[in-house]
């Protein structure tokens, strides 16, 4: 029998010097990202306007409401309904800058029909987030919604239910307002939520703090 | 001093008020899973601390300097190709999960080397629950956390600069630890009950795990009680006013409410 | 190969035998965070469906070119895109919910349930195996989400899905809402349902 020849070692060839090579292996892993890059690109352009507008109007849809009081609103005729302005004051306190968005509304025959601020401020879990409503001339509040809390349930909670922000409407802005707990006699005193005497005093807090701030900036603009 | 009180709150929040694991429920897996023996809990401890704080640095980086709307170097690129203007409009935010994800991998591969090549015997131990930190919830929360304060801000002086968000993953870590320490502790007592058969492991775990949730409620309001003891009372002089209109809301016109 | 389950097997599998929750303790971040109301959990259940379905699809695609040390890269590329498409489409059309979801929607993202499914049956089997055993999983998560959270509500709130259905003197146990009582409920109804696994074996 014929001795078998031993076998040459095979050169690496060029083609397998590609295939082992590692941007090569990961063709599968870069095809996908630029698929889903292009797919979520897709996405962003189809839907962000959305939600742009979803988190403006979230803020805008309230204003209306913390000016008239939302029975008002809807029985608002539709050539009555309120323009809306936007607007960003800042104002300038020791050495800090507070931002403030402030929304003005008017009637569609330019007559003004109040102010909306948002403002926010330390509760007592986490920062609470409020829209209070101002009359034109800022002397009552016409009105407070409170858009993001994180108080304790059951109880600090108690701030974001009707009957409790129904006491802020037409109190008038000269005092600052104050809580207790015993029942609410003097104009300017509030009653706090049973139990949770520290977030009801932190909402009012931030209510005069703002109104202290932008009385003067609005009353200037108020022309 | 403000910044200090600053980082001093976030610190405190993230390790005790709002702990990750026992307010946020992140990191539920390796707290229920790691949790049997006191210093294997600790050595997991540190390590997610370790690869939250390298994560959390890479995140915070390319959120602000690529992700965030405006961000500078994804505005220079962009401007070679397009005008300016459409330039400073670019907003990539849309991609940040899945950098997030890989920034974690990666930070999570680079521990793995160094643990291996310095601490062979801890490697040796972890085991299989060193890549496993990849999926730890804790850490890609503590992503999220950081962008969302630091491009979800209404107010650009409001985005939280690196010593914040380091702060924030640092003590979320602690507090994770902590948390899981504990637990440990609780556990290896437990194995010497007499504890129902259907409850054993998991179940027992997770009942401890809520009376310690409960037990952390107590340090609710710490930090606004903590700020108000820190910051002096100064009164407040109102100085300037600057009143602008906000260009890009009112350039649709005004906003008529339907 | 012979034992591969079939898709009818992989499907009731996935409902109560290998319930992703009761079972193989997968996905607790989301099962105790979003179940203190039922809708909350239903819409987690649903998009944790969406983006399982649609990762076990794409993965029992391209299962023949995986190759061994990108197969996780490739897994948690397709999670994070899904789980973003997801997350867009919550913020556009239901907005308030999403912001009550807040980050857990991105923690799919890292929940062990669809890299396990990924790994253990997409990247082995067809679209048709791969499809059912994601209906599957899917509907035994969202079982496992929809006990607990009812649980959470009626006894938390005295409400299920916003609609009262306890009387008024029933004294919310407000703590059932809040994280202790997240993982009293989930441990506890984790016992009963290994009680009623021993009571089925002994049987």
């Amino acid at each position: 029998m014929k001795p078998i020849e031993p076998m040459e070692p095979m050169k690496t060839s060029t083609l397998d010097r590609i295939r082992n090579n590692y941007i090569v292996q990961a063709w599968l892993v870069l095809f996908l990202a630029i698929c889903f890059g292009g797919s979520l690109a897709g996405i962003q352009l189809a839907l962000g306007p959305l939600i742009e507008a979803n988190k403006i109007n979230e803020t805008l849809q309230k204003v209306p409401e913390m000016i008239l009081g939302s029975d008002k609103v809807q029985k608002l005729p539709e050539d009555q309904k309120l323009i809306i302005e936007p607007q960003t004051i800042e104002v300038k306190k020791n050495s800090r800058t507070v931002f403030y968005n402030v929304f003005k509304a008017k009637y569609p025959n330019g007559r003004p029909a109040g102010w909306v601020a948002k403002a926010i401020g330390q509760g007592y879990a986490d920062k609470i987030e409020i829209l209070v409503g101002l009359d034109h001339k800022l002397k009552n509040i016409t009105g407070l919604f409170v858009l993001d809390q994180k108080e304790t349930p059951g109880l600090g909670n108690k701030i974001i239910t009707n009957e409790w922000r129904n006491q802020f409407i037409t109190k008038k802005t000269e005092t600052p307002l104050s809580v207790t707990k015993e029942g609410a006699k003097a104009a300017h005193e509030i009653d706090a939520v049973t139990g949770a005497t520290i977030s009801s005093r932190a909402v009012c807090s931030i209510i005069n703090t703002t109104i202290k701030d932008l009385r003067d900036p609005l009353l200037n603009r108020a022309n | 001093m403000g910044y200090i009180v600053d980082i001093l709150l976030i610190a405190v929040g993230a390790a005790l008020i709002n702990n990750f694991v026992l307010y946020y429920f992140v990191g539920i897996c390796p707290f229920i899973g790691v949790s049997r023996k006191v210093d294997m809990a600790f050595g997991m401890g540190c390590a997610v601390t370790f690869v939250i704080s390298i994560a959390a640095f890479l995140s915070w980086t390319i959120t602000t300097y690529i992700l965030k709307p405006g961000a500078p170097l994804s505005k220079w690129i962009a401007g070679l190709f397009v005008s300016p203007e459409m330039a400073a409009n670019i907003d990539l935010t849309i991609l940040c999960y899945i950098v997030y994800i890989f920034a974690i991998a990666s930070s999570v591969q680079f521990v793995e080397m160094y643990v291996r090549k310095f601490f062979p015997a801890l490697y040796k131990s972890f085991g299989v629950f060193l890549p496993l930190i990849t999926t730890n919830c804790a850490i890609l929360f503590a992503c999220l956390t950081i962008m969302s304060n630091v491009a979800g801000v209404d107010n650009p002086a409001d985005a939280w600069d690196l010593g914040r968000s380091l702060t924030l993953a640092v003590f979320g870590g602690v507090g994770f630890t902590i948390a899981i320490v504990i637990m440990a502790g609780i556990r290896e007592e437990l194995e010497l009950c007499d504890i129902p058969k259907p409850l054993e492991g998991a179940a027992i775990t997770l009942v401890v795990a809520g009376i310690l949730a409960l037990a952390f409620m107590g340090f609710t309001g710490v930090d606004s009680g903590l700020k108000k003891a820190l910051t002096p009372e100064t009164p407040e002089t109102v100085q300037v006013q600057v009143i602008h209109n906000d260009q890009s809301l009112a350039s649709s016109g005004n906003y008529i409410f339907q | 190969m012979a034992d591969a389950p079939t898709p009818y097997e992989r499907f009731i599998q996935g409902i109560l035998p290998e319930n992703p929750v009761y079972r193989q303790l997968l996905g607790l971040c989301p099962t105790l965070a979003v179940t203190n109301g039922l809708q909350a959990a239903m819409t987690m259940a649903g998009a944790v469906a969406f983006v399982l379905f649609c990762a076990n699809i794409i993965t029992s695609l391209i299962r023949d070119l995986l190759k061994p040390h990108l197969r996780i890269v490739i897994f948690t590329l397709t999670i994070a895109t899904f789980v973003t498409i997801a997350d867009r489409f919550l913020a556009a059309y239901m907005y308030q919910m999403s912001k009550t979801l807040g980050p857990y929607i991105p923690l799919i993202i890292v929940n062990c349930l669809i890299i396990c499914r990924c790994e253990v049956c997409a990247s082995k089997q067809s679209v048709v195996h791969a499809g059912m055993d994601a209906i599957g999983q899917s509907i035994g998560f969202a079982i496992a989400l929809g006990s607990i959270a009812a649980v959470r509500e009626i006894l938390g709130t005295g409400m299920l899905f916003g609609v009262s259905v306890l009387p008024e003197v029933w004294p919310d146990w407000v703590v059932m809402v809040l994280p202790p009582g997240a993982f009293l409920t989930l441990g506890l109804l984790l016992g009963a349902v290994n009680w009623y696994g021993m009571q089925k074996q002994d049987a």
